[in-house]
């Protein structure tokens, strides 16, 4: 009886206008902070994780950038103090350099980028944006952050197996992977809880963002960033189980001698036989057995098809969102409607639809029918229609505009000039003959990062400078944000530009000594270029940790709306309380009414009433 | 620290197409010439966007005395730029197709002259290739007959598979050349009995992932005399760096001469003691790699 007074108690107080505190004061410091259902301090905890691993995952790339700049010298400062399974004189061993490129890129890319703009943007923008209290199911929503943690130390144990963690590069090909040890499993089981983490994410913002939006508030009155994230959940939903199902594949071809990557009759250098499926067994220069297990017949090509039928979406799942809060951004600073709202949206439809569709560019050289190679050039050439529609729709935003450049809007900006150059060199491999000779060289490593750091870190960047104020209830310092910015942007462009000169002289990925080969030893003074960029730019990063950590404690107190902007979020309190909103919200019209005629302040939020001899505003055009 | 800041600020202003390694395979000026127009279309829309870019931001910087234009955008405008991207795109894909086609589709391959087979392999990180012998056939292959010493799996029923030799090549600094004509159609028949490999000759602009349980075909035709590189492109393992091989290009007569001496050097395959101690030499850095793990 007393726990249904409590709840009576905890629905009025969403549903009244006292305010969030007062309603929650008998909540525990565990559920308030730890197992929390507020979308925003999930929201917080997916930040601080990832920001954790990106600074992981930047570690781990700095040591692959002094091997190659200086191959088998020792890593300044930190070589000699780490364990000498990992290095030999401090410098990194090959077996120890194959293990930081694969857990490098999976940090990057499923603990960093993924949690970050899906999780964290995903679960702090939506229900603001939206106008409503919470996600549709929040308890579903504290499960999928709280899989995180464990999955990441699970991932990062591998490196304490005396075989090293996974040293199959990112995409863990097949039979590599399924031949390389425990290291590898722990990859798999934790890129599977990863993946569990993204599904319930994706339906949970589906269901929200269909169900839950504030009174008045039509679809196509959402601002761009909800758009991109609810498209980027329809991704997550249909392709994550794919990635699932062939992780789960790979485990059975480890453990149960299923077959389904590996073919008959290997001859594989194995650490124990229990991962070997129907081969040879080979050790050092002898013929130990032949072995005839259960399974083979399988298919290494399967897997690429499973992995990237996943993870080629995965790159827009880590991109739209970026372009959805680049275009807020954007829109809010330069004091002027998005151009084109609705060709936004169809271009972000365009592009997920093109992105199921397109997988087979990751492996024109892998042996797939040549013929399926031509379908597959002419999809993924066509993604750069929507992508340049969304290129000219934010230089119309700007066009005309009245810009104010503060620390996010220079991310934003930035991403637009990153992403150009990123989008230009996508147009290189997708073509399937050029790609011949740059596949799996430093210019597709050239491309990603501009893509996945140029793009989609810089629009990470600028909606953490965005919404910050909301989100902490203080305002984080300019002057630290812009220096922050310049030395980013610089130092980006002069790490990843050269790669792409890299790869046009032929340089492979993953090569722990490129200068074995000598038409690669006269680019070593450039890799040495690339290292000490990519250090620099590494430490800049810093700049943002302190501007956080100091002004959550030095910082302005926020107010509620410090951009002047127009979307819902920004009506709620400077730091909402569980429940968000300490007003009724009752939308009448689209975010993106900045410098409307006729109106003295040059925004007009879409919670505010017209007034009363006023001609209902129109939204999106 | 021999870092050579000159040599950064020079290359700073170099073209990008400059640093390709020479070609030297007939179909190669066709792929680079694809990549040099999408070069030339990529700086030309850098250097508009960009431009575009700047000037907004200079022109309509923050001025409080300013309003900004209230305009949501225009069909047109949206019309024109997605179907003049569209045009070219389409161009390009079709434009592409035409090479692609020539260089990869199996109904293709033009007649060879020379065929080989080739393996990359793991324990100890290197390549494997297979010559006819005197009588230009290959035997036929066995997947059952696959041993440390007879990786091909030649057929010992098969009288054409006694003369074929085979040359196990180390990676490393000093691998064991192989030696093909030059202006001949060769054939290379592709295929791995361990994990991925990828056989990248930069200079032939040729790229194949080997395959394991699937052979597949990879032509070229070397027009220049000379020494050039194969690289191994697809990570294979610890020792992947070090997969490197050597490939002479030899007038008709050097290759002649070089394939009769190699005959008589390497015992055929199927002639070799049985004992697993033959050619694979572990002198890539075993030291790193997985096998001393256990």
């Amino acid at each position: 009886m007393q726990t249904a007074v409590a709840n009576a108690n905890e629905i009025h107080g969403h549903d009244t206008h006292h305010g969030a505190d007062h309603a929650h004061h008998e909540l525990s410091f565990i559920r308030k902070y730890i197992f929390s259902t507020d979308h925003k301090v999930i929201a917080k905890q997916f930040m601080a994780v990832s920001l954790f691993f990106l600074f992981v995952g930047g570690l781990f790339a700095l040591m692959i950038r002094w091997q190659i700049a200086y191959p088998g010298s020792a890593i300044p400062l930190i070589g000699n103090i780490l364990p000498n399974s990992w290095v030999s004189d401090g410098a990194v061993t090959a077996n120890f350099y194959t293990q930081l490129l694969t857990l490098h890129g999976t940090v990057m890319i499923f603990y960093v980028i993924i949690p970050l703009a899906v999780g964290m943007f995903g679960n702090f923008c939506i229900p603001l944006m939206i106008g409503t209290d919470d996600m549709a199911l929040p308890r579903l929503n504290m499960f999928s952050f709280w899989l995180v943690p464990p999955a990441g130390l699970i991932m990062l144990s591998g490196f304490f197996y005396d075989s090293g963690t996974a040293a199959a590069g990112w995409t863990g090909y097949p039979p590599l992977g399924p031949t390389s040890g425990p290291g590898q499993t722990t990859w798999l089981v934790s890129l599977f809880m990863i993946g569990f983490s993204s599904i319930m994410g994706g339906t949970n913002y589906m269901a929200t963002v269909l169900n839950k939006r504030a009174k008045g508030l039509q679809l196509l009155q959402m601002p761009l960033t909800v758009w991109a994230l609810f498209i980027t959940a329809i991704l997550i939903t249909l392709g994550t189980p794919v990635l699932a199902a062939a992780i789960a594949m790979q485990i059975c071809d480890q453990y149960l001698h299923t077959g389904f990557f590996m073919p008959d009759n290997l001859l594989v250098t194995a650490p124990d036989n229990t991962y070997v499926t129907n081969a040879f067994i080979a050790q050092g220069n002898q013929l130990l057995e032949h072995k005839q297990l259960l399974g083979g017949g399988g298919q290494p090509i399967l897997w690429q098809h499973m992995f990237w039928f996943y993870s080629h979406p995965a790159v827009y799942i880590m991109i739209l969102p970026g372009m959805g809060i680049v275009s807020d951004v954007l829109s809010t600073f330069a004091r002027k409607p998005i151009y084109g709202y609705k060709a936004m949206i169809f271009a972000i439809m365009a592009i997920a639809f093109l992105g199921f569709i397109v997988w087979g560019h990751h492996m024109f050289q892998s042996g797939m029918n040549p013929l399926l190679g031509t379908t597959f050039m002419l999809s993924t050439i066509l993604i750069a229609v929507p992508s340049a529609i969304k290129v000219f729709n934010w230089l119309g935003t700007i066009w005309k505009g009245n810009i104010r450049f503060t620390a996010a809007n220079m991310n934003a900006l930035a991403f637009i000039a990153t992403f150009i150059i990123g989008g230009l060199s996508g147009v290189f491999m997708a073509s399937a003959p050029v790609d011949i000779y740059i596949h799996d060289t430093y210019f597709i490593v050239a491309h990603i990062h501009y893509v996945l750091f140029g793009g989609a870190l810089f629009a990470i960047f600028a909606g953490i400078y965005y919404w910050f104020p909301k989100m902490y209830g203080k305002m984080l310092n300019e002057n630290l944000g812009r220096k922050h910015f310049y030395w980013s942007f610089v130092f980006f462009n002069l790490t990843f530009y050269p790669m792409h000169i890299l790869g046009v002289g032929g340089h492979m990925r993953r090569i722990y000594n490129p200068y074995i080969y000598e038409f690669l030893q006269p680019l070593q003074p450039m890799n040495q270029f690339v290292t000490f960029a990519a250090i620099i730019l590494g430490f800049s990063q810093l700049i943002l940790v302190v501007n956080i950590l100091w002004s959550l404690k030095y910082g302005k107190a926020a107010p509620r709306n410090p951009w002047q902007s127009n979307s819902i979020e920004w009506s709620a309190p400077a730091h909402p309380g569980h429940g968000n909103f300490d007003t009724d919200i009752v939308v009448y019209r689209g975010p993106y009414e900045y410098s409307v005629p006729g109106r003295e302040s040059d925004f007009y939020p879409q919670t505010e009433p017209p007034s009363e001899n006023e001609v209902p505003v129109h939204s999106g055009h | 620290m021999n870092f050579d800041l000159s040599k950064g600020l020079e290359w700073a202003y170099r073209d990008m197409l400059t640093f390709f390694p020479e070609n030297v395979s007939t179909f190669g000026a066709q792929l680079d010439s694809i990549f040099a127009l999408i070069y030339w279309f990529s700086v030309a829309t850098f250097f508009l966007t960009y431009g575009l870019l700047v000037i907004f931001m200079v022109k309509y910087r923050y001025n409080e005395h300013r309003k900004a234009y209230y305009f949501h955008g225009n069909n047109l405008m949206e019309f024109t730029w997605t179907l003049l991207p569209t045009i070219f795109f389409v161009g390009l894909g079709l434009w592409s197709d035409g090479a692609w086609s020539k260089t990869k589709y199996a109904s293709r391959v033009p007649k060879p002259d020379v065929e080989i087979d080739v393996l990359g392999y793991q324990s100890g990180f290197g390549w494997q290739f297979r010559y006819a012998g005197p009588d230009g056939v290959f035997g036929n292959k066995d997947r059952e007959q696959i041993t440390i010493a007879n990786p091909f799996g030649i057929d010992s029923n098969d009288i054409h598979g006694k003369d074929d030799f085979v040359i196990i090549s180390p990676g490393g600094t000093r691998p064991i050349p192989i030696h093909l004509p030059v202006n001949k159609n060769i054939l290379v028949n592709l295929s791995s009995n361990d994990v991925l490999h990828s056989f990248f000759l930069p200079n032939f602009r040729v790229k194949q992932d080997a395959l394991p349980g699937q052979w597949i075909k990879v032509w070229f035709n070397g027009s220049k005399i000379g020494t050039y590189e194969l690289a191994c492109a697809e990570l294979c393992g610890s020792g992947h760096y070090n997969m490197r091989g050597q490939v002479f290009i030899d007038s008709q007569a050097d290759y002649d001469k070089w394939l009769d001496e190699q005959y008589k050097i390497s015992k055929p395959v199927l002639e070799a003691p049985v004992s697993s101690d033959t050619t694979i030499v572990a002198s890539a850095d075993t030291k790193d790699s997985k096998t001393t793990k256990n």
